[in-house]
C-alpha cells in the first residue's frame, strides 16, 4: 500500500487546496476574527452563562412540553414515512429484482420505476426545514407540519435505501422459487422480502434518531417541537436556559441512540418474514398494536387534526398554495441575483466539510488509538500509558457524540454570537456538527483496519504515533475519503438552509420569499436548491469512484457499491461501544 | 420544591385537552417573543371572554406569514396584525377586517438604533454598517426602515455590508446593544419598553433617526365571522377604560391608555410604502 504523502502533493492535492481555499473566500472565512479577543471573549461569555442550567420549577415545567413534543414529531414523522416509502420503494426497485429471471418487464413497470426514482429523489432533495416551512404555511401552526415535513422527507430517503436493500440482496434463493413456478411477486415476497427486513428494520430505526434531532429544530419555523424556545433563548442571550436544553436535548437524543442500538441488535437476530412458530408472530402482532397505539397517543397529544388535515377543503387549499406558486419567477433581474447565494452554499458546504474532516481526523485519532494499540501493544494490563489512552478515547468520543447531538441550525445560531451574522458562522457550524459524525466514521475505519501491517511496522520499532501513520493511516484513507464525499452530500442540504437563522446562503433567499408572499420567487429557489443538490450528488458519486479507481482499492470498491447510504449509516450507528 | 416541579409538569401535560365549542381562535404576530405575547394577551383574553361570552384561545405562532395563512383558511378568528401584515391578510383574503387599534397605532413610529461608540450622525451614514432589521413581514421591523433608508439614498440590498433579520424586535435592540450588528431599525414601542424594563443598556445604544407617523398594529377578525360578534369584540375594545383598576391592568400590559376604531382605507400609504419599496408585488 502506498503511503499517502504523494497523493496530497500531486495535483488532486493541490486542486483540492484550491477549492477549500476558495470556499473560504466564498464564504468570507476570517480566522482573525475567530481567533480575536471579542470572539474569545463573546465565547467565554457563552460558556461561563452556562452555569448553572436554569433549573426553576417553572423553566423546568414549561419545556417538558416541547420535549415530549419534539419525541412524538419525530415518531409520528418516521412513522409517515414508513407508510409512504414501503410502496414507492416496491415502485422503485429496479423492475429486473421483482421479475422472474429471463421475463421482460412491461412498459409500464418500467415507466413507474422511473417515476418512483424521480419522485424518491425530490422528496429527498428538499431539506425537512424546507418542507416545515411550506406545511406551516399550507396546513397552519403545529405540529401537524412538522410531522408531515419529516414524513415527507424521510420517505424520500427510506423509499431509496429500501430499493437499494431489495437491489443488493442475492437473488438465488427468488430465483429457486422462480424456476419452480412461483410467480414473480411470489418471488420476491418469499426469496427477497425475508432477508431484507432485518435491514430495513434497523435502518427505520437509525432514522428515527436523526429525526428526534431534526424535529428538535423545525419549531424554529412553527411546527412544533423545542426548537421555539431554544431559538429564542439563544437569541435572547438566555444563557442558563441554552444550557438546560442542551442537556434535555443530548439525553433525549443519547438515550434514543441507545435504545435503538439495542433494538437493532435484537433485529439482527431475528428470523425473517414469516417466522415458523406462534411466539415470533405474537411478538409481532404486539410491536404493531404498540407501535399503532403509540401513533394514536401522539396524535392526541399533539393535538394534530387529523380529519382536518385529511378533509378535501384542506387538500383543495394545499393545492391551491402549490399552484399559487406557478410559474416560478425566472425574471432575469431574480434569477441574476441567485449567483452570489448559490456560490455562498456551495462555499458554506465544502469549507464546512473540510473543517469537520480536519477536526474529524483529530478526535478519531485519540477515540481509535485504544483499540488498535491494544491489540499491538505488549503493555502491561494495568499500566499509567493505556489508563490515559482510555481517558483520551472516552474524551474524544464524548465530544464527538455532544457535537453531532445538536443539529447544524443550533450550532449556527452559536456561532452567529462567536463570528457574527454570515456565511462563515454556517460553515463553522457544518464543520463542528460534521465532525462529530465524521470522527465517529473515521475512529470505525481506523478501528477496523488489519493488525498485519500495524504489527509490522511495530515490530520496526515504531513508536505509536509512527504506527498510526504507516500502519493504520495508509489503509484507512480511501475509506475516509469516501466517507467525507459521502457527507458533503449531506452538507449542502444542510447549508441550504442555514440562511433561515441568519448563517448565509440561499436559504435567507428563501425565508424572505416566504416571508413576502413571493410565491413565484419561493418556487425557483426550491428547483435551485434541489438542482443543486442533485448536481453535488453527481459530483460528489463521479468523485468517489474516481478516488476508488485512482487508490485502487478492491475493499473500497465492494463497500462502496449502490447501497452506499444504508451501509454507511449502519456501520455509523453500530451502537456506542 | 420536588412538589412544585410535579405540578409544573402536571399543568403542561394536562394544557393538552381543550374543547372547541364555541371557542374565538385568536393569534398575534410574533413581533415579540412569543412567551411574551401570551403573557400580554392573558388578561385581555380573559375580559373578551365575558365581554362576548365565547371561549378565547390564544394560539401562538413564531411566523408571520403563518397568521396570514391560518386566517385565509379559516384556522384563526382574529388576529394582532402590523400593518404590513394586515395589507398581506387584505390581499390573501379580500374580506379580513380591521376592528380596532391602540390610539398609538394611528401615529407610529420606527426608530433607527446605533450602538454608543457609533460615528454615524443620519442615515446617510449608515452606509457599509451591518444592519438588522426585525422579521422579514414586519412593518415597524422592516418595510418602513427599508421605505425611510431608500428614500434617504440607502438600497439595504447594496449598501450594507450585512443585512439580518433577527425575527423580533427586543432581538434587533439587543443585537445592537451587544454589537452583534452596527446598526438596526425596531418598532418604537417594543424599543420604550425595552428601555423602561431596563432589558436594554440606554448607555450602550443610541436612537439615530425616528420615522414620519404610519398607521401600524390593529385587531383584524376574518370577515365571514358573525357580524353580532364582530360588534361585540369591537365594543368591547373600545369600551376598555383606563380609570377601572382592572382595565387599566389590561391596558397596560397591551401599552397603552385606549383602543380606537380602525378601517382599511388607513393602510393604503402602507400597501403603497410596500409597492415602492419592492416588497409587495401586484
Amino acid at each position: 500500500m502506498r503511503p499517502p504523502k504523494p497523493w496530497i502533493l500531486r495535483w488532486p492535492g493541490l486542486a483540492l487546496a484550491a477549492v477549500i481555499a476558495l470556499a473560504y473566500r466564498g464564504s468570507e472565512g476570517d480566522l482573525h476574527r475567530l481567533f480575536s479577543r471579542e470572539s474569545r471573549a463573546a465565547l467565554i461569555d457563552f460558556s461561563l452563562g452556562f452555569w448553572p442550567p436554569a433549573h426553576d420549577p417553572e423553566f423546568l415545567g414549561s419545556i417538558v412540553r416541547p420535549l415530549l413534543e419534539t419525541v412524538a414529531i419525530a415518531f409520528l414523522g418516521v412513522s409517515v414515512a414508513l407508510i409512504l416509502a414501503v410502496p414507492l420503494s416496491f415502485l422503485a426497485t429496479s423492475p429486473l429484482v421483482t421479475a422472474s429471471r429471463g421475463d421482460r418487464t412491461g412498459s409500464a413497470r418500467r415507466l413507474s420505476f422511473v417515476a418512483a426514482r424521480l419522485l424518491l429523489n425530490g422528496m429527498r432533495s428538499i431539506p425537512e426545514l424546507i418542507w416545515a416551512l411550506i406545511f406551516v404555511r399550507i396546513f397552519g401552526i403545529g405540529a401537524g407540519a412538522g410531522v408531515l415535513a419529516i414524513g415527507i422527507g424521510y420517505a424520500g430517503v427510506l423509499g431509496k435505501v429500501f430499493a437499494e436493500i431489495f437491489e443488493s440482496l442475492p437473488r438465488s434463493a427468488a430465483d429457486g422459487l422462480a424456476s419452480g413456478g412461483a410467480p414473480p411477486l411470489r418471488g420476491f415476497t418469499f426469496g427477497v422480502l425475508p432477508a431484507a427486513m432485518p435491514l430495513i428494520g434497523s435502518y427505520t430505526l437509525y432514522r428515527f434518531d436523526c429525526a428526534l434531532r431534526a424535529s428538535a429544530i423545525l419549531g424554529i419555523v412553527g411546527a412544533g417541537g423545542v426548537g421555539q424556545q431554544l431559538e429564542l433563548s439563544i437569541k435572547m442571550f438566555d444563557y442558563h436556559q441554552v444550557a438546560s436544553l442542551i442537556i434535555a436535548l443530548f439525553v433525549l437524543v443519547s438515550g434514543a441512540d441507545i435504545a435503538s442500538g439495542r433494538i437493532r441488535k435484537l433485529l439482527q437476530k431475528s428470523v425473517g418474514l414469516l417466522p415458523l412458530s406462534k411466539a415470533p408472530v405474537w411478538r409481532r402482532v404486539g410491536v404493531l398494536v404498540a407501535w399503532v397505539g403509540a401513533a394514536a397517543v401522539a396524535i392526541r397529544f399533539l393535538r394534530i387534526p387529523v380529519e382536518e388535515l385529511a378533509s378535501p377543503q384542506a387538500l383543495r387549499s394545499a393545492a391551491s398554495y402549490v399552484a399559487a406558486m406557478f410559474p416560478p419567477d425566472l425574471s432575469w433581474s431574480f434569477v441574476s441575483g441567485l449567483g452570489p447565494a448559490i456560490l455562498e452554499t456551495l462555499s458554506i458546504s465544502i469549507l464546512g466539510t473540510a473543517i469537520a474532516a480536519a477536526l474529524g481526523i483529530v478526535v478519531a485519532y485519540p477515540a481509535a488509538l485504544r483499540t488498535w494499540s491494544e491489540r499491538i501493544s505488549d503493555e502491561p494490563k494495568r499500566s499509567f500509558g493505556r489508563f490515559l489512552r482510555r481517558v483520551a478515547s472516552w474524551s474524544a468520543r464524548g465530544v464527538m457524540n455532544l457535537s453531532r447531538t445538536l443539529p447544524e441550525l443550533l450550532w449556527a445560531l452559536i456561532f452567529i454570537f462567536v463570528v457574527g451574522l454570515g456565511p462563515f458562522a454556517g460553515a463553522l457550524a457544518l464543520g463542528i456538527h460534521t465532525a462529530g459524525v465524521l470522527g465517529r466514521l473515521y475512529s470505525e475505519a481506523i478501528e477496523e483496519v488489519s493488525s498485519g501491517p500495524l504489527l509490522a511496522v511495530r515490530s520496526g520499532g515504531a513508536t505509536d504515533r509512527a504506527t498510526f501513520a504507516f500502519g493504520a493511516w495508509p489503509q484507512a484513507f480511501p475509506q475516509l475519503v469516501a466517507y467525507t464525499l459521502y457527507r458533503w452530500e449531506v452538507n449542502i442540504r444542510a447549508s441550504a438552509v442555514l440562511g433561515v437563522v441568519g448563517a448565509g446562503g440561499l436559504g435567507k433567499a428563501l425565508y424572505v420569499s416566504l416571508g413576502l408572499f413571493h410565491y413565484h420567487r419561493t418556487l425557483t429557489l426550491i428547483a435551485v436548491i434541489v438542482g443543486l443538490v442533485a448536481a453535488v450528488d453527481l459530483l460528489s458519486g463521479w468523485l468517489r469512484r474516481w478516488a476508488q479507481q485512482a487508490g485502487s482499492s478492491k475493499a473500497l470498491a465492494v463497500r462502496f457499491s449502490e447501497t452506499i447510504e444504508a451501509q454507511l449509516e449502519q456501520s455509523f450507528e453500530g451502537g456506542y461501544r | 420544591m420536588t412538589r412544585d416541579w410535579i405540578v409544573a409538569v402536571l399543568l403542561a401535560l394536562s394544557s393538552s385537552a381543550l374543547a372547541d365549542e364555541k371557542t374565538l381562535r385568536v393569534s398575534a404576530i410574533p413581533d415579540e417573543a412569543p412567551t411574551e405575547l401570551q403573557r400580554k394577551f392573558a388578561p385581555l383574553g380573559a375580559y373578551l371572554e365575558n365581554a362576548t361570552g365565547w371561549k378565547v384561545q390564544f394560539i401562538p405562532v413564531t411566523d408571520y406569514a403563518a397568521t396570514v395563512e391560518g386566517l385565509a383558511a379559516k384556522k384563526l378568528d382574529m388576529v394582532w396584525y402590523g400593518g404590513f401584515t394586515f395589507v398581506q391578510a387584505r390581499r390573501r383574503t379580500g374580506n379580513a377586517l380591521p376592528l380596532v387599534q391602540r390610539e398609538e397605532d394611528a401615529q407610529f413610529h420606527s426608530k433607527f438604533i446605533v450602538g454608543a461608540g457609533s460615528k454615524a450622525k443620519s442615515l446617510a451614514d449608515l452606509k457599509g454598517v451591518n444592519f438588522a432589521f426585525g422579521s422579514v413581514s414586519s412593518t415597524s421591523g422592516h418595510l418602513m426602515p427599508r421605505y425611510y433608508l431608500l428614500k434617504n439614498g440607502i438600497d439595504p440590498d447594496k449598501d450594507f455590508s450585512k443585512v439580518a433579520f433577527s425575527g423580533a424586535h427586543d432581538v434587533t435592540a439587543k443585537w445592537v446593544e451587544s454589537s452583534r450588528v452596527d446598526a438596526g431599525a425596531l418598532n418604537e414601542s417594543v424599543f420604550q419598553k425595552l428601555i423602561d424594563e431596563k432589558k436594554i443598556d440606554p448607555a450602550k445604544v443610541r436612537v439615530l433617526w425616528t420615522t414620519p407617523d404610519y398607521y401600524d398594529y390593529n385587531w383584524t377578525v376574518r370577515g365571514d365571522l358573525d357580524p353580532q360578534l364582530i360588534e361585540k369584540i369591537k365594543r368591547a375594545f373600545l369600551s376598555l377604560d383606563y380609570s377601572k383598576p382592572e382595565q387599566q391592568k389590561i391596558l397596560d400590559l397591551q401599552r397603552t391608555h385606549k383602543f380606537i376604531p380602525t378601517q382599511p382605507e388607513n393602510y393604503r400609504s402602507i400597501e403603497e410604502a410596500a409597492k415602492s419599496a419592492g416588497l409587495l408585488k401586484d
